[in-house]
């Protein structure tokens, strides 16, 4: 039998130097920073719509992922095309529908429809006032005509996705193996997995795109060292990581940016306060206009 | 449709002819594009290994549609011809439905079949995408094998060294999904496709899933019923590569006799007609066997026959091997490597060679005329 080259069962495709160099976004010139809030606004979006569908992590990691991958190098999907929110909802969609816990595309759009309303939603890069104490129902309720028109756009979305990433839509999350790891190395607790869930978790919504840059194995030995460094848990002598494949250097650039992730979450949450982050289209285009009228100036 | 535009046709057929614009095919990224292993945007890894002149087109190739050859679960499958090459395809169409998008079985198999290149495993050269239909270009295949038995005259009983070549080929593609961690999950007669060259190739992946660790938990609605391993049957789900190997075994005996070895009705009647057959597993024989949701403590109790009796052809060797991959217990049977060392196929290329001898062309012969699909 020929020894395996493709398909290596723990390994995700990764981002080329050229591919993360240039994205159709900036293309069509979506400068790098609204580009990276946009992105980090979808990722967000994904990560609570998976919440309020009762979907588990896992899958909504995989959607967040894809969702990631979608606008990535110049084939990838174009902000000034597609709407961060409709590659968003697409993204879960499409995920969960290949996971052990499908939805259906109501629930997917009526979960949308709340988290991008203007007054109801909880989300501050949707609403940065914050909704009201109880906010209408009529705010976020999707008629019948609404959904109908909604799911075409969801589906052709899917249908997007899907050619765009050239069905390449397998993702292997790191959290199982993080547990493995933690397990080989006798080092199970259930507050060290925790920090370690949180830091994967945390780890999706990075600027650095770490998950389509970085293999899994990776990511789950870097979360392993930074969550038993701040839970105080003594770990292996010696470089432990060499034997999970993950070299000093690699691991270094991973905590690092693992660590930034705060910082970078809190600048945008400052920079976005007064008003949305735009996860439409449109409202991208809207945006780069006001910014060239205020370069101009 | 204008039959009248495909001369060739039978008057039966309702052929039609397809232009496929190439402006709605995917973007020439979409599949096997340029290689840099292992990046996204470049989903076939082992470019290399096809030499498809059809992919290695910047344009992407537009495909005649010839005569229906069946209809599958989700997909209704065509003879093709490529219009640049001339080259006979089969074009798997699937209707993407307005409510629930893509099917989920249509992108699991593409986005399997683009890694799992492998001489016994059918070959997806090409997916087409458009707005309310996906198009997938295999490779043609002149039957499948339950329809190659039903031609085979005998009562659909094989001989020794088709059987032999067959179950080899088999095996060889179960290994090389197993290696990747792909599981089938749905090996029937009529998802193994035999050509001209007396080549048996696996296909219909639609249920096929990846799996790494920790096995998950996965549904235990696969599997057609008659090759359904009982491990499932029971209601098993952290079931793994042992399924395939049941439905191998279950294929092995039919090529032999001509008819499904456990053909149940239900999922009672199937585990009654495996029992009857391989002896009713107890605690004692299955430890555990009991925790299965199925499991049933008044399941009658038969004693294990010999295989011999309803295969009165085979040789100690094959029934050896037979039996090691009908075990009930899943962790018993054996695995695709381990059965394809197995010394009854040790005179296979012997066999292959005298059989060139005769018979010009190998299984030529036995194929012959036109496919009556």
């Amino acid at each position: 039998m020929a020894p395996i080259q493709g398909l290596d069962s723990l390994s995700n495709a990764l981002a080329t130097l050229a591919q993360l160099s240039t994205s159709s976004s900036s293309l069509d010139g979506v400068p790098t920073d609204l580009e990276a809030s946009v992105r980090f606004a979808g990722s967000l979006l994904t990560q609570a719509a998976g919440v309020l569908l009762r979907l588990p992590q896992e899958v909504i990691a995989q959607a967040v992922v894809i969702f990631t991958r979608f606008w990535i190098g110049p084939e990838g999907g174009s902000l000034a095309i597609y709407s961060a929110k409709d590659i968003s909802a697409a993204s879960v969609y499409l995920t969960a529908k290949l996971s052990f816990q499908p939805t259906s595309p109501r629930s997917v759009l009526n979960v949308y429809s709340f988290l991008l309303s203007k007054e109801a939603s909880p989300l501050w890069f949707v609403n940065p006032n914050g909704p009201g104490v109880q906010p209408a129902p009529e705010t976020y309720y999707l008629s019948e005509g609404t959904y109908q028109s909604e799911r075409l756009v969801l589906l052709r979305m899917e249908a997007t996705i899907l050619r765009t990433l050239g069905f390449q839509i397998r993702v292997i999350i790191p959290h199982t193996i993080a547990l493995t790891y933690l397990q080989t190395m006798n080092a199970t607790s259930p507050a060290l997995a925790k920090r370690i869930f949180e830091h994967l978790s945390a780890a999706l919504l990075s600027p650095q795109l770490l998950y389509v840059t970085h293999q899994p194995n990776a990511l789950a030995v870097a979360a392993i060292y930074l969550g038993a460094r701040e839970e105080g848990v003594k770990l292996a002598d010696g470089e432990w990581w060499k034997v999970f494949d993950v070299d000093r250097e690699e691991l270094g650039f991973l905590v690092v940016a693992m660590r930034s992730m705060n910082g970078f979450a809190m600048a945008e949450k400052d920079k976005w306060k007064t008003q949305p982050i735009p996860l439409i289209a449109d409202d991208v285009m809207e945006e780069l206009e006001k910014k060239r009228a205020s370069d101009g100036d | 449709m204008d039959n009248r535009r495909i001369r060739t046709s039978r008057s039966d057929h309702t052929s039609t002819c397809l232009e496929i614009a190439s402006s709605l095919v995917a973007p020439r990224t979409f599949l096997f594009s340029q290689p840099s292993k292992g990046s996204l945007n470049f989903p076939l890894r082992r470019i290399s290994t096809l030499s498809r002149s059809t992919m290695d087109k910047s344009q992407p190739s537009s495909f005649q549609q010839l005569e229906k050859l069946g209809e599958g679960t989700y997909a209704t499958v065509f003879k093709g011809k490529n219009r640049q090459t001339g080259e006979m395809v089969a074009l798997k169409e699937i209707h993407l439905d307005s409510e629930e998008g893509t099917p989920s079985t249509a992108i699991r198999e593409i986005s399997l079949m683009k890694e799992l290149k492998h001489e016994s495993i059918v070959s997806l050269y090409d997916v087409i995408h458009t707005e309310n239909k996906l198009m997938l270009v295999f490779e043609y295949m002149d039957k499948d094998l339950k329809k190659y038995m039903d031609s085979r005259g005998d009562h659909g009983q094989l001989d020794y060294v088709t059987i032999k070549s067959f179950m080899h080929q088999l095996l060889r593609g179960i290994a090389f999904c197993h290696e990747n961690r792909v599981l089938h999950r749905d090996l029937k007669p009529q998802n193994l496709l035999i050509n001209k060259k007396g080549q048996l190739k696996l296909a219909d992946f639609g249920l096929a899933r990846a799996f790494g660790i920790p096995v998950n938990t996965f549904s235990n609605e696969v599997v057609t019923l008659w090759y359904r391993a009982p491990d499932v049957l029971l209601g098993s789900r952290t079931y793994n590569t042992s399924i395939d190997i049941w439905s191998a075994g279950c294929i092995m005996a039919e090529m032999y006799t001509g008819r499904p070895l456990f053909p149940g009705t239900t999922n009672e009647d199937q585990l009654q007609k495996i029992f009857r057959l391989m002896g009713t597993p107890s605690e004692r024989s299955w430890p555990g066997i009991s925790q299965f949701p199925e499991y049933k403590p008044n399941f009658h109790v038969y004693a294990t026959q010999d295989l011999r009796l309803i295969l009165p052809q085979i040789d100690q060797l094959g029934l050896d091997l037979l039996n090691r991959m009908l075990q009930l217990r899943p962790e018993m049977r054996i695995s695709a490597p381990d059965a394809l060392r197995h010394p009854w196929f040790n005179d296979l290329p012997q066999l292959q060679a005298q059989m060139q001898q005769p018979m010009v062309g190998g299984y030529g012969g036995m194929v012959g005329g036109q496919p009556n699909y």
